[in-house]
């Protein structure tokens, strides 16, 4: 085998790491540029070559696909990456902010034994603070979807918008703002933070085909 | 609010592409001229530049050759493209000369 078709092969499986369309439509070009940038005698890729092309893979399928001009859609896909930061902000405050809880609870319950505050880390906090930690994911998905131009993204945020309205109305209402304050701040900053994204992926067309893989013509 | 500036590996890939239509290795080897050396692009930050370009209305393929067996596929600047270049390279002309006048006014000469 020559030394060119070792360096293509090798190339072929680095270009694996693309979105499906993006090689279809772009490999043999690519190719031809890996291999004419190569040096004489070169047999397999550089470690630099490969670094490059799997950082670009994984940023082209990470990355939103709606165009700069659709300001709506691509300001609602980094709200969403700022409300990613905030729920983990959130998340590390419910940890970090579980002995003045402790202290509220003991202070209006002077009687409270240990195992009842167990019961109530359990029951209440552990389940709080894993929700945080699933919303996190959940936020980096939807800004990925939406970044990606798909329809029922909508749909889901919008739903997430209204349980987490739900969920704050319901704190208010039963009082947990008195034990953790910072939590009810957070809580609220985020629902902003929704409310301004729903307005406007609904505000906004998105692409109808969101894998990108238009076809290449001369003039497209 | 202020508008976003455009990367210089973006600018470079413009700017070599100014002229007229260019393959990849063309402008890869356009950018290092343009840049002096300073800015070599590899191909897989090329590619990815060029599909945001092209998502963005910037940029667009002009042809296709089949060269040596090997396909060269070329691409232009569309009007939409030379307005952004033409606007960003205003901005740094602009820029590069309040710096060079105070760093004149500051040092009593420019050089």
């Amino acid at each position: 085998m020559t030394d060119t078709a070792d360096l293509e092969r090798g190339y072929r499986r680095w270009l694996r790491w693309y979105p499906r369309a993006f090689p279809r439509e772009h490999e043999a070009e690519i190719l031809a540029v890996l291999l004419a940038g190569a040096r004489a005698g070169q047999r397999q890729p550089e470690p630099m070559e490969c670094l490059d092309l799997l950082r670009s893979a994984l940023w082209m399928r990470l990355r939103p696909r709606v165009p700069r001009s659709n300001r709506a859609a691509f300001t609602a896909v980094r709200l969403m990456c700022v409300g990613a930061v905030v729920e983990l902000a959130a998340a590390i405050t419910i940890v970090v902010t579980i002995g003045d809880v402790r202290s509220n609870v003991v202070n209006r319950n002077p009687g409270l034994t240990e195992a009842q505050w167990q019961a109530v880390v359990a029951g209440q906090l552990e389940p709080v603070a894993v929700a945080a930690g699933i919303a996190v994911g959940f936020w980096l998905w939807m800004a990925w979807a939406i970044g990606r131009g798909h329809r029922w993204a909508r749909i889901a945020f919008a739903s997430f918008f209204a349980l987490n309205t739900v969920g704050l109305l319901q704190g208010l209402i039963r009082g947990s703002a008195v034990y953790a304050r910072l939590d009810l701040a957070i809580g609220s900053v985020l629902w902003l933070v929704e409310l301004v994204a729903v307005a406007l992926i609904f505000h906004t067309e998105l692409a109808s085909s969101p894998s990108g893989a238009s076809r290449i013509t001369p003039g497209s | 609010m202020t508008k976003r500036t455009m990367q210089e590996a973006t600018f470079l890939i413009l700017t070599a592409l100014a002229a007229g239509s260019q393959h990849g290795y063309g402008i890869i080897a356009d950018v290092a001229q343009i840049s002096d050396g300073r800015v070599r692009l590899r191909a897989g930050t090329l590619y990815s530049a060029l599909d945001r370009l092209r998502l963005d209305g910037l940029v667009t393929v002009d042809r296709e050759e089949i060269v040596g067996g090997r396909l060269r596929r070329y691409y232009r600047l569309t009007p939409e493209g030379s307005r952004q270049l033409a606007a960003e390279a205003a901005r740094f002309q602009a820029n590069a000369a309040a710096a060079l006048a105070r760093l004149g006014l500051a040092g009593g000469t420019a050089g």
